[in-house]
């Protein structure tokens, strides 16, 4: 904007300093609630005041492994004494870590989600961006009939409410035994995506100059060769953004995961509300398993900031 | 553009004689996607369209029964039904229009000599790049009238946000803001730093009070990129379901995502709901054509 | 670039290679429940078996409130991630017609099960239709809605005082629903940040309709006649209309906030300070009388739910039968597993685990009754229950209830009788369009 001259101005813009502040904090706000309360003793997470200085703890994220028990009674000094260091946490805490016939610890249904949600985010990414960059290419350099009803077509299958579409694939699904599997998930998400990473991947492409594979076509290059040697490294920082953005939106999917999913495919979204305990909510325990799971959307949203622009609108607004 | 390289590329030339040709590319790269969209969103919706004039239960083993329009008629005829999409505009007019008025506010703000504007920026993004239902479930404990934390900043005492059925839609929409304004902060912000400084400098030399230039320059010349921003978030908010279904269970929040949820996986009613999700999607159709004919418009720009 | 894809690729399908194989061992059942602490009990219980005969058995849980979606969408997707399940009463109706459980009727004779169980848990848990001689489960959790309350705020002699001017008799353990609402306005104190009562509310599954039906069934009424399927002038009946009032007052003694609540909310009512009654199922209480979970587990005690104006005592049936889903592929391993878990030492084993074993000479012993200081309050209770419409539209019946019933106790919309008259009106409805009555 037009440069500082007016005293006026000047006290305007430290106005809007202070402004851009405090909202920055009251959006982070919950966020830094969601983190510290991971950190915290169960009895600290609900108080009046609330707890702001504490001595942080690694118990809630014990507790969010381990699948555990509720005790009537307090375990005897012995059994205490006997119990490795995480295990007295549980027991601070009025549990016990439940374990195997075998006597193995028994571990939550956390980590198998978690993994879960790695294995199809991470697969349908792949499938997305992959058939999304073939697709974008070609309808960024050749000429197709209908395009514009083609694209449109494209971009409406994203705007379906995700419940419309459950109803019958759902139904389908059952048909051929796809409930319930990563597979079944990972093809819905990547439908859910292609169309996305179409119109992301298209305007990338779109500024990829054509000249480039020309100046290939005539040095004997055939239009493959072009595609994959010239055209996709200069479209890598687009494909690494469109794959962030895919990523991000199926590690988040809740509504298809929790209809599709049970338990050997289900993802971290649809579990961790199911985490707020058995006989009285843990809020430790939820923090925890949230922090974690939020933890690669954080650290993409900063890789991803110059692109976030681009990812969040289609491709519609360039930066 | 597209016609250009076609032309460039003579088909008898020698690069087109080895490997395949253009065409062959072309419909490799482009069908199975096409493909892939059709089996697996059109398909379903075909076959859900023949259910929706049943009376098909999934959960049991008895054969569908045609019942004709039945289904659509008593849906359109229920007044649940009608309070559910009546609840479902109210969601979507207050939390757009509280992501315009947040949104637009903070890139007003930000367009300023700011430092860290960058960094602050960014920190601002966060919370719509993190899952509603994950984020959404802590937001409880954030109102909760005895121990959350909204409450004790804000002196409210005991004020029930999520209890109170008049409240509880306006604390899913706050949520909600709270998620997407940043979005709506993001595309403001493209189009504030794409108005000319020029015409700033002009108004400023005429000696045109901040209001006149807000309303005169600013505002018709972010509008465009500010309605893209504004169709978005409608659709979205028509679709909503995660955030509403994690913090309330009152009917006053009963958005119609969740009443169709609610209708095909708790009831059971494969074919009313069929029937339902149709009549979504009309409304649904339509409002992707006005984003559609919005988008083409700002891109022709 | 072609390089880290075909790694990548190689990746994942490394990734997807482990998430299967976890599933391939092969003597391993599987039981469904919903979270709660039974369910962990469950798990240690069947780690003896495991113990015995090799067969690892993995109970796993979903939250309450999606514990029925959860298992209907994988009954009704043929699923076999499940062996077994461990389903609400409700349910068998929907579940047997629809050929989800498979039939124990011969399991049920053989091992005369009609007698060894509580009567109560063979009736609401395992027969379907009633009378019909024909079994699908086999009862495992007996369950039933009792009350927790503040012993120190009720024996505060100041209290008593004051109790006893006000009300003019003595503050005790609520003899009838009428103390119960005077207690619960008692100690209904805004300004102190302490309140009556908690009351069960959450309208996402059965939780406010049980605790309705406490209300309706201790009033002498009856939610329809379960056999000619006659709703009108029965759930909209006198008593009932008065018993609804009766919730809906409660409610107006509860906590702020507490228009979703079930089982952990009322837990958390006596654990945070917050109510001096609490509702909640027997099951829940284990985590109340420890003081690692409930700071004021020395001063908690517990009472069967009061009886209405007339004298008719009963409560609201939780609890579950054992069931074997007809899509296992393990069904011959899940019998073997039945026939562990019931016999003797197995159900006193769970008993002693904090189950709720149904097994009628368990529960008669005086090493149950006096295991904990609600467990008798359990045993009386479990003669004295009943339970809501078994139907396989069950689930339509609960919407239904839950959409009438829920504005008007939390919402102030109508008044008990329009509510009630409106609700016969939809389960007539709902009964006409299946053809349960003409």
């Amino acid at each position: 904007m037009a440069a500082v001259t007016t005293s006026a101005e000047r006290s305007l813009n430290k106005l809007a300093i202070v402004g851009v502040l405090i909202v920055t904090i009251i959006f982070l706000a919950p966020i830094y609630w969601i983190a510290s309360t991971a950190f915290k003793p169960r009895n600290l997470a609900t108080t009046i005041p609330p707890t702001v200085v504490f001595q942080p703890e690694i118990s809630p994220f014990v507790k969010l492994f381990t699948k555990r028990s509720q005790l009537r009674t307090a375990p005897t000094p012995e059994q205490y004494a006997a119990a490795p260091w995480w295990e007295r946490l549980v027991f601070d805490g009025g549990e016990k870590v439940v374990r195997s016939g075998r006597g193995e610890v028994q571990w939550s249904g956390y980590p198998s989600r978690f993994m879960n949600s790695l294995i199809v985010a991470i697969t349908s990414t792949i499938l997305a961006v992959g058939m999304g960059t073939f697709t974008a290419y070609g309808f960024s350099r050749f000429k197709i009939k209908g395009e514009q009803d083609l694209l449109f077509f494209i971009l409406s299958t994203r705007m379906l409410p995700p419940v419309v579409v459950a109803i019958p694939m759902f139904l389908m699904y059952r048909a051929v035994g796809l409930n319930d599997t990563h597979w079944g998930l990972i093809i819905l998400y990547t439908a859910f995506n292609l169309s996305f990473s179409v119109w992301l991947m298209k305007g990338f492409m779109d500024e990829i100059p054509k000249e480039y594979e020309e100046a290939a076509l005539v040095d004997g290059y055939t239009r493959m060769e072009a595609f994959f040697k010239i055209v996709l490294p200069e479209a890598a920082t687009g494909i690494a953004a469109t794959a962030v953005f895919c990523f991000i939106t199926a590690w988040n999917e809740y509504a298809f995961a929790l209809i599709m999913t049970n338990r050997r495919a289900q993802t971290a979204p649809p579990f961790i509300p199911s985490q707020v305990g058995s006989g009285l909510s843990d809020w430790t325990v939820i923090a925890a398993g949230t922090f974690l799971f939020l933890l690669p959307v954080a650290i993409f949203t900063f890789l991803l900031r110059n692109h976030l622009l681009r990812g969040m609108s289609f491709g519609a607004i360039r930066k | 553009m597209a016609t250009a390289v076609m032309t460039t590329l003579d088909p008898k030339s020698r690069s087109a004689a080895r490997g395949m040709s253009d065409l062959t590319i072309r419909n490799l790269f482009i069908i199975p996607t096409i493909v892939f969209l059709i089996v697996f969103n059109i398909f379903p919706l075909l076959y859900s369209l023949g259910y929706s004039f049943t009376d098909f239960r999934a959960s049991s083993a008895a054969p569908a029964t045609f019942v004709g329009l039945q289904n659509y008629r008593e849906l359109l005829n229920d007044p649940f039904i009608w309070s559910n999409f009546a609840i479902t505009a109210k969601y979507v007019i207050v939390s757009v229009v509280g992501q315009v008025i947040v949104g637009f506010g903070v890139a007003l703000l930000l367009n300023r000599d700011i430092p860290l504007k960058g960094l602050l920026t960014t920190l601002l993004l966060l919370p719509m790049m993190l899952s509603m239902a994950v984020v959404g479930l802590f937001w409880k404990l954030l109102y909760d009238p005895s121990f959350g934390i909204i409450n004790y900043t804000l002196g409210l005492g005991s004020f029930e946000w999520l209890s109170n059925p008049d409240m509880a839609l306006y604390a899913v929409a706050i949520t909600d803001i709270w998620m997407w304004s940043p979005f709506v902060m993001l595309l403001s912000l493209a189009g504030l730093s794409a108005v000319p400084k020029h015409l700033y400098e002009a108004a400023a030399i005429d000696r045109a009070g901040s209001f006149y230039t807000f309303f005169r320059i600013t505002l018709p010349l972010v509008a465009p990129i500010l309605m893209i921003a504004i169709i978005f978030r409608t659709m979205e908010a028509f679709k909503t379901f995660d955030l509403a279904y994690i913090l309330t269970s009152q009917p006053t929040t009963e958005v119609i995502s969740i009443r169709l949820y609610k209708m095909a996986f708790q009831e059971w009613q494969t074919g009313r709901s069929c029937a339902l999700a149709y009549i979504v999607l009309i409304m649904i159709l339509a409002i992707t054509n006005i984003y559609v004919k919005y988008l083409n418009k700002v891109k022709e720009r | 670039m072609r390089k880290t894809m075909t790694s990548m690729l190689a990746g994942i399908g490394l990734l997807l290679a482990c998430g299967t194989s976890v599933y391939a061992q092969d003597k391993e059942l599987t039981i469904f429940w919903a979270e709660w602490d039974p369910a962990n009990y469950l798990q240690e219980l069947v780690n003896l078996y495991e113990a015995e005969s090799g067969v690892k058995v993995t109970v796993e849980t979903t939250p309450w409130p999606d514990f029925q979606t959860k298992a209907f969408t994988e009954f009704n997707a043929k699923g076999s991630a499940y062996d077994m399940v461990v389903g609400d009463s409700q349910w068998i109706g929907a579940a047997s017609e629809a050929g989800h459980y498979v039939d124990l009727t011969d399991f049920f004779n053989k091992h005369n099960l009609k007698e060894v169980m509580a009567p109560a848990t063979v009736k609401y848990y395992a027969e379907y239709p009633s009378n019909s001689g024909k079994y699908w489960s086999i009862p495992a959790e007996g369950d039933a809605v009792g009350w927790s309350y503040r012993k120190d705020w009720f024996e505060d002699p100041k209290e008593m005082e004051a109790f006893k001017a006000k009300y003019g008799y003595d503050l005790g353990v609520p003899k009838d629903w009428k103390q119960l609402r005077d207690i619960a306005e008692f100690f209904h104190r805004p300004d102190e940040k302490r309140y009556g009562v908690a009351i069960y509310t959450d309208n996402s599954y059965d939780a406010l309709v049980m605790g309705v039906e406490n209300a309706i069934f201790s009033f002498g009424g009856e939610l329809g006649d379960y056999s000619t399927y006659k709703v009108d002038g029965i759930i909209n009946s006198e008593q009932n209309v008065k018993a609804l009032e009766a919730y809906k007052e409660l409610y107006s003694f509860t906590p702020p906030g507490w228009a979703k609540s079930f089982f952990i909310e009322d837990n958390q009512a006596i654990t945070e300070n917050l109510a001096a009654m609490s509702m909640n199922y027997f099951a829940f209480f284990p985590a109340l009388i420890n003081e690692a979970s409930n700071p004021n587990a020395k001063v908690t005690g517990f009472f069967a739910n009061p009886p209405g104006p007339n004298g008719d005592q009963f409560a609201a049936l939780g609890g579950q039968g054992i069931s074997v889903i007809s899509y296992s592929q393990n069904q011959e391993e899940a019998m073997k597993f039945l026939e562990w878990f019931i016999k003797d030492e197995t159900q006193k084993k769970w008993a002693e685990l904090g189950g709720y074993t149904a097994s009628a000479k368990v529960l008669e012993s005086p090493e149950f009754q006096n295991a904990t200081p609600y467990n008798k309050a359990f045993y009386e209770t479990m003669f004295k229950v009943k339970d809501f419409w078994a139907t396989p539209e069950y689930a339509e019946l609960l919407i239904q209830m839950n959409q009438r019933v829920y504005p008007y106790i939390t919402g102030n919309q109508g008044t008990a009788k329009e509510v009630l008259d409106a609700l016969a009106a939809d389960w007539n409805a709902t009964f006409k369009k299946y053809n349960r009555v003409k």
